[in-house]
């Protein structure tokens, strides 16, 4: 080492007020987007949107079971909502762990807690620094998937009007808008991943368990989709939240469940930040709790915490007002057959006038269960045509599949017999998809 | 006003007490070394001055400012590391500088960090990732961290762990230019020869309390005498000349050479006695300097009352 260079540090002056929350802030997204699962996670959000649409592009077959997954050779807007609906399930979680999930507990892996708390920033700088910069993150991240699948979406398919979950064409300027709304309120139940997230980096200390912790949350919250009939539990799990959007795409929203899912997000944040906080704030950083290695002891306790809610909320599925009844499931498919009936009729074009409908009886009914609750339902539908210069109406039935989720979203499928195959022929004799095929619905579960 | 003014700290983990009622004072420009086995509370009352954990009782004062709780108020204007320094190990080295200089306000601009990095010799590896940092360069980059807060309370905590000897007689040389430009220094170590150097004065502890806390000066006075291996070309006659002399023992050792205690003055009468005898000195060298005999009679479980000089030798050695 050479000797001490010229300006003696004694005459420096002495370093100034706190460095505060802001400086926090940024030391936190430099280390966070130096991080190589950051820089994957940015390029997998640029890139993988259009990957996705390449390769639906070059293939006939359509994500089918996914909302609008029918639709992604028709409209590039359901490309992006295809993705959200996937990153609802496994995406979102994913990039709040893999952000938030080891923001904490990293310290205590590289042992640098000893390294921070002995600058001049307050505990509080660093909490807040931590959280800013985990939210930034999420929320570019988000927004970047949001505008990567738009943009894909449009540059391979195109800006189409698309069937909305009532069987209405909807045009494009409306589709986009409700779209965009759609990725920002998802913004919220990423926040509340997050805040999860981080609630598990700082209580276990561990950045495997912080990182896993919203995708084990997001799998429990699949899983408890699968039973129960109550609406009040899965109402209060993060993972409906990102159904919410749903209620925008039918032709008479509905706001209720977008309205509690965010109140319920705002709680879960609130609860989780508020729980790390007097996590971190008590704890005493001793060398010793920093030896490197991970820690078990405090991931094994959340761990047993976890599996005490996890049957809690498991028993509890049923309790409340049943959402999925018989009577909403054929009050939504019976409007929305003759909806989607009349947009195909105009496709191959037969215009029908203004305000004509069809008469439809839908019947619908679970075999061998009680008609009540998400599963898979058979929905008959009595259209009664009118005939003229004939018997006044001739009855046809159509059968549907219906596949109901605990959210009160549908797909319902009928043998081709019925209604056609995948695609048709329009009136200029381009192939499109038959809207008869694959119908999509929502129905209000509050 | 005192870098550091600690009186009556106590901490205790479980049933264990770290640091029993200690009292610390550190001066502007003074060198402390804070000497003690492993285990004495050394970096215990670091981590207590840098306010990582909280005494369970006594009362700690900082450049003027009281040390309360986990703040970071009173840290303004000091800088330094406890335990190994440790960075984020996918950044590079001025990265690391770089955050840490925002974490303490952006107050460290670019060319204050390469400044940092030159002093400590990192220069051509600033842009190196942490993680191929050799230990002694993580040491180096620790006390760079700690000088980009322009400290006026430096605390080092086994600064010359994993350093080679140039780089130990580096920091040495830094640390003594620092406290001549008024820089207070808590240097801990249980390597006692890397201290003698530049510390000017000394606490000692042993199973947290402080057993010794005086000067540089006072020990020369008041420390048992230093030990030195002694080659001469006749032995016979060094030994017979020794024993002559007053204040000088002198011991044939096991392995060969001999083995005298003296204190530096007396030491310098038998060398001069020898020279007059024409007794040539082919060697002569410090074996157990007087810090050395001090910090072991201090922290040492028996009386040392009874060794002979070479058996003194050889017990602080090997506790070294």
């Amino acid at each position: 080492m050479t000797a001490i260079a010229s300006s003696p540090p004694a005459a420096a002056a002495e370093l100034g007020g706190e460095a505060g929350y802001r400086n926090a802030y940024r030391a936190e997204l430099e280390k966070l987007f130096a991080q190589l699962p950051t820089r994957l996670l940015a390029l997998v959000a640029v890139i993988g949107p259009f990957a996705f649409a390449a390769v639906l592009k070059i293939q006939s077959g359509t994500p089918s079971d996914a909302l609008f997954g029918a639709w992604v050779h028709s409209s590039g807007f359901a490309i992006s909502l295809v993705i959200l609906g996937f990153a609802g399930s496994w995406g979102f979680p994913i990039i709040a762990g893999l952000l938030a999930g080891d923001l904490f507990a990293c310290e205590d892996r590289h042992g640098t807690w000893k390294t921070i708390l002995t600058r001049s920033c307050t505990l509080e700088d660093v909490f807040a620094g931590k959280l800013l910069a985990a939210g930034t993150a999420v929320i570019g991240i988000t927004l970047l998937l949001a505008a990567s699948s738009l943009i894909a979406g449009i540059a391979f398919v195109g800006p189409q009007s698309l069937v909305n979950l009532s069987g209405v064409l909807a045009s494009s300027g409306r589709v986009l808008t409700l779209t965009i709304v759609s990725w920002v309120y998802c913004v919220l139940p990423v926040l509340a991943y997050t805040s999860l997230a981080v609630l598990f980096s700082v209580a276990t200390r561990n950045g495997i368990l912080g990182v896993l912790g919203p995708l084990l949350i997001a799998l429990l919250t699949q899983l408890l989709d699968l039973i129960g009939n109550g609406v009040i539990v899965h109402m209060l799990l993060i993972g409906s939240a990102f159904d919410g959007w749903h209620g925008l795409f039918v032709t008479h929203p509905f706001f209720g469940p977008l309205l509690i899912s965010g109140l319920v997000c705002v709680a879960w944040i609130g609860a989780s930040l508020t729980a790390s906080w007097q996590i971190f704030r008590r704890r005493d950083f001793l060398a010793r709790t920093d030896t490197g290695k991970p820690n078990w002891t405090a991931p094994i306790r959340v761990v047993a915490t976890a599996a005490v809610v996890i049957a809690v909320l498991a028993l509890a599925t049923s309790v409340g007002p049943t959402g999925v009844t018989a009577y909403r499931v054929s009050a939504a498919i019976g409007p929305e057959f003759d909806n989607v009936t009349l947009l195909q009729q105009a496709l191959i074009g037969r215009h029908a006038p203004p305000g004509a409908k069809l008469d439809v009886l839908p019947n619908c009914n679970r075999r061998g269960a009680a008609a009540v609750g998400p599963g898979d339902w058979n929905c008959n539908l009595y259209v009664y045509l009118p005939q003229p210069n004939s018997v006044p109406f001739q009855q046809t039935s159509v059968e549907y599949d219906v596949s109901v989720e605990y959210n009160g979203c549908y797909k319902a499928q009928s043998p081709p017999t019925f209604i056609g195959g995948p695609t048709m022929q329009d009136a200029r004799g381009k192939s499109v998809t038959n809207p008869l095929f694959i119908v999509y619905g929502c129905f209000n579960t509050l | 006003m005192d870098a550091v003014r600690a009186s009556g700290l106590v901490k205790r983990f479980e049933s264990t007490t770290a640091v029993d009622c200690v009292d610390l004072l550190v001066r502007p420009g003074e060198v402390r070394g804070l000497l003690g086995p492993n285990g004495a509370g050394k970096t215990t009352l670091l981590r207590i001055l840098f306010g990582l954990i909280r005494p369970d009782a006594g009362r700690t004062e900082l450049l003027g400012r009281e040390l309360a709780g986990l703040g970071t108020t009173a840290l303004h204007g000091v800088g330094g590391f406890v335990e190994e320094p440790c960075f984020y190990a996918y950044l590079s080295g001025r990265a690391n500088l770089a955050l840490l200089a925002r974490l303490d306000g952006n107050k460290a601009t670019p060319q204050q960090i390469d400044d940092a990095l030159s002093r400590v010799e990192l220069g051509d590896r600033a842009d190196d990732r942490v993680s191929g940092y050799s230990t002694g360069m993580r040491q180096r980059l620790g006390i760079a961290a700690a000088l980009l807060r322009q400290p006026r309370l430096l605390l080092l905590d086994e600064p010359t762990s994993g350093l080679d000897p140039a780089g130990t007689r580096a920091v040495a040389a830094l640390v003594e230019q620092l406290a001549a430009h008024g820089v207070a220094v808590l240097l801990s170590s249980h390597q006692i020869g890397e201290l003698e150097k530049v510390c000017t004065a000394y606490t000692v502890l042993r199973a947290g309390r402080v057993v010794w806390d005086g000067t540089a000066a006072e020990i020369a006075a008041r420390a048992p005498a230093s030990a030195y291996a002694l080659a001469t070309s006749d032995d016979d006659r060094a030994l017979a000349i020794a024993a002559e002399q007053a204040g000088v023992r002198a011991q044939r050792s096991p392995r060969g050479a001999l083995v005298i205690a003296a204190q530096p003055d007396r030491l310098d009468a038998f060398v001069l006695a020898l020279g007059d005898a024409r007794v040539i000195i082919r060697r002569l060298e410090l074996l157990v300097s007087q810090l050395e005999s001090l910090f072991f009679a201090l922290t040492a479980d028996e009386s040392l009352d009874h060794l002979e000089p070479h058996e003194l030798a050889d017990k602080v050695l090997a506790a070294a």
